[in-house]
């Protein structure tokens, strides 16, 4: 049997003494994400637990969720269709099993995101999404699928898994902590996916910015051009949510994290 | 008696965190924020903030996995002699 395969019988004692080569080989593997996401995704049906009730929501809070709900749709297409293009892109079989489980990931989360519209009633989703869309997020999308469809791994997966996941990354876990609990269980669900593809992203560009230190230059062109962008909407959807203005500050150190981590300054 | 042999061992037991394969489960539980108090075999991942467990104490140079979000990392010496893990590429 290959040791390296998922299937290896010959597991240690201790999880830690893997050698390297075969925690990635398991770790990106199709095997790996079914056997994780069924852990937490078996009971609920359209992203959330059918017993928990969202009680009273007020027109004032329920229309700032609606428009909140709606950006993150707008989020959730940008990197589904990031994803799914660079499953083409994707310089390796382990890669490209991955964002291909990523593009599966954003479906599910467009469509709980959608659904959940609905159960707010709002009737056509569609347009509202398009009518409540920040303008600094589409065009972050635009750039966004146009380093994927240009074939620039590096740059398109920076901005993609580092930039606008660490932002959702953030802003979710901010926002799951202050909000009803229907929305609640469902962001706690797509917070789950979110920390694979933070970390694909951050050890995919660390270990090619390793065998490849002069690509970095290129990063930090990308990240000049895009980081105004993701700001904005960052703030902006902190604001949505109410967050003070000296929490926004704070809530960026895992992205500042992230970048400092790849020498991206 | 050397070092390596006075390390604490720790029985491993599932806390319920349930975003990794079942079997893998007992190497991992959530973070409750700043005034969480890890054990001498803890260690939090800085990438996904979740806490990474171990069988034994942790020491300098240990490696560990963070299987919930894919990262390999290093146990180091930190600032006020605190152990802390580095991201390894």
């Amino acid at each position: 049997m290959d040791p390296k395969s998922p299937e290896a019988g010959d597991e240690p004692q201790e999880l830690h003494d893997l050698p390297p080569d075969a925690f990635h080989e398991r770790v990106h593997s199709f095997e790996h994400w079914l056997t994780s996401v069924h852990g937490y995704l078996e009971e609920r049906p359209w992203g959330h637990r059918e017993d928990l009730d969202a009680g009273e929501i007020s027109p004032e809070v329920r229309d700032r969720l609606i428009a909140t709900l709606c950006n993150y749709c707008v989020g959730e297409t940008a990197a589904l269709e990031g994803a799914g293009g660079l499953i083409r892109v994707a310089p390796n079989r382990a890669s490209k099993i991955f964002v291909a489980t990523q593009a599966v990931d954003e479906a599910r989360h467009l469509e709980v995101l959608v659904h959940r519209l609905r159960e707010l009633g709002v009737e056509d989703p569609e347009t509202e999404i398009t009518n409540r869309a920040h303008p600094s997020l589409l065009s972050f999308k635009e750039k966004l699928l146009a380093l994927v469809a240009n074939g620039e791994w590096l740059s398109a997966l920076f901005a993609q898994n580092v930039i606008l996941e660490a932002m959702e990354f953030t802003v979710f876990r901010h926002h799951a902590g202050r909000t009803d609990p229907v929305t609640r269980d469902l962001l706690i669900g797509i917070i789950k996916d979110e920390r694979r593809h933070i970390g694909f992203g951050e050890n995919e560009l660390g270990r090619c910015l390793k065998a490849d230190p002069s690509a970095s230059a290129k990063l930090v062109t990308v990240r000049k051009q895009l980081d105004p962008l993701v700001l904005e909407t960052f703030d902006l959807a902190l604001r949505d949510l109410g967050a003070p203005v000296e929490e926004r500050t704070e809530l960026g150190r895992d992205y500042l994290g992230a970048v400092g981590r790849l020498g991206i300054a | 008696m050397s070092a390596q042999e006075k390390r604490r061992r720790f029985e491993l037991d599932d806390r319920g965190f349930n975003e990794v394969p079942r079997k893998y489960r007992k190497y991992y539980r959530r973070w409750e924020g700043p005034g969480d108090k890890l054990q001498p075999n803890e260690m939090l991942c800085p990438v996904c903030k979740v806490v990474v467990r171990s069988n034994r104490e942790l020491r300098p140079g240990d490696r560990l996995y963070c299987m919930a979000c894919l990262t390999r990392l290093r146990i180091a010496e930190g600032a006020n002699d605190e152990l802390e893990a580095e991201v390894e590429y």
